[in-house]
């Protein structure tokens, strides 16, 4: 069963995004793209300037400069609260689930911007199939939940939003390798479904795993881009990253 | 220097021949308008400078004051005994006010401040011996052999040298090393604990000052109306008083000042509109706070600020200077261990962050503990350094059981430490954050600024050499009177450091130094923690850089999901297959063709961390 | 006994109110982080509004109430506003803003109404109930009611409602709610106002309680707020908790210190507070380094 119903995928589109924070540049003019149905993936080390691209893509921190394109829309000057609207859904780094409400509070809050009705309630049910978990766990408070069980549900509350790209900040963060495991099935599973994916990691492996293109930030830069293969043998990379 | 000189000379000239120039009402107001800026030095140095919201200064100067009455009328004291009980009595109830500071702070402690305070209101408006809500009249004056007191003319100047004395004696506290400590407590009070600032003794001290100043306001009100009656002391007067330090700048005893004696003035100016006058103040307040945070003292630096942006700035360009190294001590081959972490857990709502943790570091050592992000790395800091509790486990630092040490016993038993995310004192200059680290004195030696001022300043000045011995060793003394917050990311680390070893611990602790470093500056870490080491400093680095790791340390301890699962030198580390199994996960990635077990062999296999 | 049940139900009824105003107060903290001092000043805006529309307009009670709760609505609104641009920064700061607004509210009182203050009647004028030889005035059974209602209707909105779980979601991380379509400043304008209107239910219903003048928000809100501590910050049961405990106490310490039942009142509060800072639903935050 296909777990993300009626929707179909646009091509993201960002060019020259800067981001400053006082007077120091976290972010300097950074180009991507992700193709319908493509995953991309953008590595580096802490600091490196990764959750401010993110962030400056949501619009959640200023961005100094740059332009951002979904498809045929402009989003450049849209608001963080409305870019759910144009179909981009946001995992954030360090999960930032609701903690003091219920899982299924949780994931209905995904679906804010829309009326909650019966559509709602079967997209809800195809989400429990995914993760399961969830489905046991509904009327539990999501701060009470393991590490592993907040990052399915923040997954899973992204994905209410009906997103035609999903961005993920970090998800293997402080994940035991098992659930780290788990998360990629997850992701694998959402790429084959034809979901663009926007992943930001740590994990180089993870990241080769489930990308087809990668950027490797450095100093808020970018430092190499390439197809994932390439990446992935490429012995710079292997040194710094993957340490081989 | 001399232009100082200068202004403060004329200042006095001018408040010398004031009283020459004024009509008998205008000394009068005048005289108040001192009385209510004493009392705005003490609200300003308890928020301002200490960042403790007292909202009960106004009932520090109702107990001064009324004690005064009190004592006088009821019981026949003359007015300079009574003067000298009722401060003690201002300063007993300021710390009974202030015991609250110790286990809350921010809005809690703004609620129950008020609270207290209108419960004074409360009693002198009931207490028999208060006189009621008619209070109490017919309270002597002071007495000086040869001047009539009663003379508000003369009276002024008494209030004046009183005024003068305080005011240099706050600006004294705030530029040297008491006020220093409570600034930085102020911004941010976690960081300054791990500087071996005593926070709840220097909490105390702020409402100790705050009521000092109340009381001595407080006394000379009584001396000048000669009566004294519950309106005066209500919480409408509080929020004017509030009024007068946000206004007029509530980190600048100066500015406080101003905002005081600006508002008194013009309360009586338009004394005939009250209801509008407080309607404006209100105004003033909000549109202060939100558009000029800072209040008018802070205009001149915001204009200064506006007028060097629009000249763009040409100021010398001020540039990083590289790392002097520490000269070495010879290294005994005895190490002993100085740091034992036993069984340690620590448990979160739900979370448990750490499992019984256990490692030792011997003296002299640089140990790097890596995992990965989330993995307790950073709790098993704070709980070493104190700021968290173990859940069970032990902490021994330099052969004594710590496990329940605050963080300022900690650092003053030679633990020093740096923060992830960067805990500058945001208000402080770089000089200043230096300076805070490498005053080890107590801070109950603060009774030298009661009886003995040289001295503090003797001290003083022999920590801003030392202060500038250490910029100058870490290569930062172009920046010494910088704002911290607005220099770039790696210097603002490099200060970090800086500061951490100021303090010139046994143990250093590095939380992530060189995240968001780029290359050149990575390898001047490398060199800087080195030279630490080889100066006899032991140090711990949480690190997700392995290159970093495995040139610096000698021994790695590796983290995963709150566990110990792997510990020795780095080679070592690297082969153990807890480590690849942390790091690399389950056969999925294996299949990606780009892990492969024989690799195992190669030592380099360590940069997997950095996954 | 027959006292202490006495007292009981008579601080029952001024805790009711105090509930009302912690509640208000907790709402607004809660979802904005915003410890709004001038919450009392509202609640004595919605008292003299109430009495005005009551008296003066001769509307009935209960409509004079709700167009009281809409003019306060109004003033939150434009609070938070002003001091938006504070939201998630500086919180003493923001402390302070909201004290200014605070002795705003209290000038713009004596302007409008003037410095004398008024009495309001009771709406009610049945006779008093006897319940097993205690004394229960009918209107102190109102005020009751009116304010279970308000915390039920409060309850339900917060839980049931989509708007609701958005609210206690901006709350609990405003980031991750912006993230998934929620207006943040909206939800808080909507908090605030909701929250200005039960200091107004809270102050109208008091009005035939006690005397309505410009110092009747610093006698009604320092105990909200101490309310709101003592049943643990941000907390809607806490607040409820919180407003009875400090009702009864101010009833007893009436009771039994006269004059100085206030002094009473916050000496063992304090006390109370200091034995534990949380509050009796208080969350436990852990501080990160």
């Amino acid at each position: 069963m296909k777990v993300i119903t009626g929707t179909t995928a646009e091509c993201l589109s960002v060019q020259e995004l800067s981001v400053h924070y006082g007077g120091v540049q976290a972010v300097s003019s950074i180009d991507f793209t992700v193709e319908p149905g493509q995953s991309v993936g953008i590595i580096g080390a802490n600091g490196a300037g990764k959750t401010s691209t993110l962030k400056a893509l949501m619009g959640l921190v200023p961005r100094s400069n740059g332009s951002i394109r979904l498809g045929d829309k402009d989003l450049t000057r849209v608001r963080a609260r409305d870019m759910v609207r144009h179909g981009i859904g946001y995992v954030p780094e360090g999960r930032h689930v609701f903690p003091g409400l219920t899982v299924e509070k949780n994931l209905l809050l995904g679906a804010y911007s829309r009326a909650w009705d019966k559509d709602t309630h079967r997209q809800l049910e195809e989400i429990y199939t995914l993760f399961p978990v969830l489905k046991d766990m509904r009327e539990r408070l999501a701060g009470a939940m393991s590490g592993g069980q907040q990052q399915m549900l923040a997954i899973g509350r992204a994905l209410m939003t009906r997103p035609r790209l999903l961005v993920l900040d970090e998800p293997s963060m402080g994940l035991s390798p098992k659930l780290v495991g788990n998360i990629l099935d997850v992701l694998l599973r959402l790429r084959e479904e034809g979901l663009s994916l926007l992943l930001v990691e740590q994990n180089a492996k993870l990241t080769f795993g489930v990308t087809s293109h990668c950027i490797v930030m450095e100093n808020g830069q970018v430092a190499m881009r390439g197809t994932s293969t390439q990446l992935s043998h490429d012995p710079r990379v292997r040194e710094v990253y993957l340490g081989l | 220097m001399r232009t100082r000189i200068a202004t403060v000379a004329a200042i006095v000239v001018a408040a010398w021949v004031l009283p020459y120039g004024l009509g008998s009402y205008t000394i009068h107001i005048v005289n108040i308008a001192l009385i209510y800026a004493l009392l705005a030095i003490g609200m300003g140095l308890a928020m301002g400078i200490s960042g403790q919201i007292n909202l009960a200064q106004v009932a520090f100067f109702g107990v001064g004051a009324y004690s005064v009455a009190i004592l006088t009328t009821h019981y026949g004291y003359g007015f300079w005994a009574a003067a000298l009980l009722a401060v003690l009595a201002t300063v007993v109830i300021g710390l009974f006010v202030g015991i609250p500071a110790l286990r809350m702070q921010s809005h809690y402690l703004g609620i129950v401040t008020l609270g207290l305070a209108l419960g004074f209101i409360n009693w002198i408006t009931n207490a028999h011996i208060s006189g009621g809500a008619d209070g109490i009249s017919g309270v002597p004056g002071p007495t000086l052999p040869g001047i009539d007191l009663s003379s508000e003319y003369l009276y002024y100047y008494l209030e004046a040298v009183v005024f003068g004395l305080a005011l240099v004696f706050g600006l004294f506290v705030v530029r040297t090393s008491l006020g220093r400590r409570l600034r930085a407590m102020r911004d941010d009070s976690l960081a300054a604990g791990a500087m071996g600032a005593e926070i709840p003794l220097l909490r105390m001290t702020a409402f100790l000052l705050a009521s000092l100043y109340g009381g001595l306001a407080g006394v000379l009100y009584s001396g000048l109306i000669r009566y004294v009656a519950p309106e005066t002391f209500s919480i409408a007067n509080m929020f004017i008083l509030l009024a007068m330090v946000i206004i007029g700048g509530r980190r600048s005893l100066v500015g406080c000042v101003v905002g005081a004696i600006g508002l008194t003035l013009v309360r009586e100016w338009l004394s005939d509109f009250s209801t509008y006058a407080q309607l404006g103040y209100g105004v003033v307040v909000v549109l202060m706070v939100v558009f000029a945070p800072t209040g008018l003292a802070g205009v001149p630096a915001r204009l200064r600020g506006v007028y060097e942006r629009r000249r763009g700035r040409e100021s010398a360009r001020a540039e990083l200077r590289p790392f002097t190294p520490y000269s070495p001590i010879e290294r005994h081959d005895t190490a002993d261990v100085l740091l034992t972490v036993e069984g340690v857990t620590k448990q979160f709502r739900g979370l448990r962050a750490l499992n019984e943790v256990s490692l030792a570091v011997n003296e002299g050592e640089i140990r790097g503990i890596v995992g990965p992000n989330g993995s307790g790395k950073t709790t098993l800091f704070n709980v070493i350094s104190g700021f968290y509790r173990a859940t069970a486990g032990t902490v021994r630092f330099a052969g004594s059981d710590t496990t329940t040490a605050r963080p300022y016993v900690l650092s003053l038993a030679g633990l020093s430490r740096t923060f992830q995310n960067l805990r500058l004192f945001g208000q402080l200059t770089v000089r200043e954050n230096i300076l805070v680290a490498l005053d080890r004195s107590r801070t109950h030696t603060i009774w030298q600024y009661a009886v003995w001022q040289p001295g503090v300043w003797a001290h003083e000045r022999r920590l801003r050499a030392q202060a500038d011995e250490v910029l100058e060793r870490f290569g930062l003394g172009d920046f010494a009177d910088a704002d911290p917050t607005a220099l770039p990311y790696g210097i603002q680390r490099r200060i970090e450091i800086a500061r951490a070893m100021a303090a010139r611990p046994r143990l250093l602790l590095l939380d992530e130094p060189a995240a968001g470093l780029n290359g050149e500056e990575v390898q001047q870490l490398i060199r800087i923690v080195r030279s630490i080491r080889d100066s006899g400093t032991t140090v711990i680095l949480i690190e997700h850089n392995m290159g970093l790791v495995m040139s610096l340390c000698e021994k790695v301890t590796v983290l995963s999901s709150g566990n110990v699962i792997a510990e020795g030198t780095p080679q070592q580390v690297v082969t153990a297959p807890e480590v690849i199994e942390a790091y690399l996960g389950e056969s999925d990635l294996a299949e990606l063709g780009m892990d492969t077990p024989e690799a195992a062999d190669q030592p380099d296999r360590a940069k997997e961390a950095t996954s | 006994m027959q006292d202490t049940l006495q007292t009981l139900v008579s601080g029952l009824s001024l805790g009711a109110v105090y509930a009302l105003v912690a509640m208000g107060f907790s709402l607004v903290y809660r979802t904005m982080g915003l410890v709004n001092f001038a919450h009392a000043d509202i609640a004595m805006i919605g008292a003299y509004a109430a009495s005005t529309f009551y008296l003066t307009a001769k509307l009935p009670f209960a409509v004079a109430m709700v167009t009281a709760i809409v003019v306060t609505g109004a003033i939150g609104l434009v609070i938070e506003r002003v001091l938006r641009p504070l939201e998630n920064k500086d919180f003493d700061l923001m402390l302070i803003g909201t004290i200014g607004f605070g002795i705003v509210l209290q000038a713009v009182a004596i302007l409008i109404w003037g410095t004398t203050g008024r009495a309001v009647p009771s709406p009610l004028h049945a006779a008093p109930l006897d319940i097993f030889g205690i004394r229960v005035r009918t209107y102190d059974l109102l005020v009751m009611a009116v304010a279970a209602i308000a915390v039920v209707a409060l309850a339900f909105f917060l839980s049931r409602t989509k708007r609701g779980a958005a609210m206690q979601a901006v709350a609990m991380d405003h980031e991750a709610a912006t993230a998934v379509g929620i207006n943040v400043g909206r939800s808080n304008a909507l908090a605030f106002a909701i929250g200005a209107g039960l200091a107004a239910l809270a102050g109208g219903l008091v009005g035939p309680m006690l005397y309505v003048d410009a110092s009747l928000g610093g006698a009604l809100g320092i105990k909200g707020f101490a309310a709101a501590m003592l049943g643990g910050f941000g907390s809607i049961q806490g607040a409820v908790v919180g407003g009875v405990a400090i009702g009864v106490l101010d009833s007893y310490a009436a009771g039994h210190f006269q004059g100085y039942s206030v002094l009473v009142t916050f000496l063992v509060f304090t006390v109370a507070i200091m034995i534990r800072p949380t509050g009796i639903f208080g969350e436990r935050t852990v501080s990160r380094a």
